[in-house]
């Protein structure tokens, strides 16, 4: 019997101990992950609805360096291609550190994607601190020339925004174009986080001054932003879900702030990108580890 | 006590008198110092304006950057574009843009905008950046493995606006306007935040 109680009271704490760590992960302990189930035939298996007909995304940003990581992880991300067929990328800048001369771009952008480029998956760059304006001009960036425009696909409206220079014309132009947005999903990506818990940049008031007012007054849903170099989901703002996406070059290990209050889930120990799924009022976001662990996961409802 | 009276009632007279002029003395020197801006801000953007159609002249004169250019194309681009202006610029020299005139009204601007704290974080921030190594000088290029340090939103809302083919930066407390594509430095001016 006391052997029964004992067995009991064993398991009782191991079954605690396992719900504190889903609800670690939930709040954003900024080191947990859960292991992905792999794989048949190498591919991977993802936690997104992949329902059919669904627009899916993957995000990722702060990775042009040419470093071992980043063919590292682009390696990766083709593999979850393959599983999710995104078709689909939004860069939230900088795209190419340093020199941006044709050497530059095969070595920091062309080769560490070059599977995801040959299989058809557009690009969709936004630029950072770290590139030039004349990236605009680059074909696979898809920029058109422009360094702010939106692009649609299936219902969802991308904003691509250069928060490197906010000037008048821009904030004109986005609030132009929001109000006559025919869609209900309005996505913007760029480089500054309006919030960030990250330590070396953080949360860019300036930004955040003068764009979120536009996002809320006119029904933007989620924001995605790169700079701080770590995986970040920030608990909503004024109903908006705003994430940092910029680890997909070289980690800032430990630098996101403990007890953020703005923190809804975090992860600062490896790199990281994101695969968005679009499915009617709902988007669905999964943010994978370099080690291919999901680390963060769930789904936004569309703002009314 | 009447004379007294009459006295005072001159007195009153008087000050209301003096008192007005000097209102108008106020009222105009305010006007006049306002004066200065506005012809500095006209001043200013016609020597930008000056630059820009200059630029956009040679520029013409080379073949159009795709909108789907290659790496190549962009890198081939830039250098000729450079070249062009350079050769356009030999008698440039610091203050053909930031007058002195200029240089008052954009510090003033700064100095309006930020203040106390906002002020020291601005600072501390524009010394540490990754681009307080970058050589300052007109006709210099901003080097292409230096980072462009994003211009406050909120204080590019109240700066003079510029052309597309111009922009802002920061290195250091040095305010400089840089071509867009070139990444020439057209001018710059020191101590842009006191």
């Amino acid at each position: 019997m006391r052997r029964i109680y004992l067995l009991s009271f064993v398991l009782y704490f191991a079954m605690a101990g396992s719900s504190v760590q889903c609800t670690a992960l939930a709040q954003g302990n900024k080191g947990a992950t859960t292991q992905d189930a792999t794989t048949k035939a190498g591919t991977r298996v993802v936690t997104l609805p992949l329902r059919d007909g669904s627009m899916r995304v993957a995000v990722f940003g702060d990775a042009g360096r040419g470093s071992r990581e980043q063919y590292d992880l682009g390696t990766l991300m083709e593999e979850y291609r393959q599983a999710v067929a995104f078709d689909l990328v939004l860069l939230t800048g900088d795209n190419i550190y340093g020199p941006d001369g044709p050497a530059d771009m095969k070595k920091k952008f062309e080769l560490p994607y070059k599977p995801m480029l040959d299989a058809g998956v557009k690009f969709y760059a936004s630029l950072g601190n770290h590139d030039t304006s004349n990236q605009r001009f680059y074909a696979p960036f898809n920029m058109n020339g422009e360094e702010y425009y939106r692009i649609e696909r299936n219902g969802v409206s991308f904003y691509a925004l250069n928060s490197n220079y906010l000037d008048q014309k821009q904030l004109n132009w986005l609030t132009a174009e929001l109000a006559k947005d025919p869609n209900s999903w309005r996505v913007a990506f760029f480089h500054h986080p309006p919030f960030s818990s990250g330590g070396r940049h953080g949360s860019d008031r300036d930004v955040r001054t003068v764009l979120h007012p536009i996002f809320v007054k006119n029904g933007v849903d989620v924001i995605f932003s790169g700079h701080d170099h770590f995986y970040e989901r920030v608990k909503p703002q004024d109903g908006i879900t705003y994430f940092v996406a910029g680890a997909a070059g070289k980690i800032r290990r430990g630098d996101l702030k403990d007890r953020s209050p703005i923190t809804a889930a975090g992860f600062d120990a490896d790199l990281s990108f994101m695969l968005v799924e679009f499915v009617g009022n709902e988007m669905y976001y999964q943010a994978i580890s370099k080690a291919g662990n999901t680390v963060d996961s769930g789904v936004i409802k569309q703002r009314d | 006590m009447k004379r007294v009276g009459k006295l005072y009632i001159c007195v009153l007279i008087l000050f209301t008198f003096a008192m007005s002029g000097v209102g108008q003395d106020a009222g105009l020197s305010t006007r006049q110092s306002e004066r200065p801006n506005e012809a500095a801000l006209a001043d200013f953007e016609a020597r930008v304006r000056k630059y820009t159609e200059r630029r956009e002249a040679l520029e013409s004169e080379l073949p159009q950057l795709s909108k789907q250019a290659t790496a190549v194309e962009i890198a081939e681009h830039k250098a000729a574009l450079v070249k062009k202006v350079l050769a356009d610029r030999t008698t440039a020299k610091r203050g053909d843009v930031f007058t002195r005139d200029a240089e008052k009204m954009i510090r003033s601007i700064i100095n309006k905008h930020y203040k106390g704290r906002d002020r020291l974080e601005l600072r501390k921030e524009l010394v540490e950046a990754e681009n307080k190594n970058v050589r300052v000088k007109v006709n210099g290029i901003y080097p292409e493995s230096a980072e462009l340090l994003e211009m406050p939103a909120t204080l590019l809302l109240v700066l003079p606006q510029l052309p597309k083919q111009v922009r802002y930066r920061f290195v250091r407390n040095n305010l400089l306007i840089v071509d867009r594509e070139s990444h020439m430095i057209v001018d710059h001016m020191a101590n842009a935040l006191r």
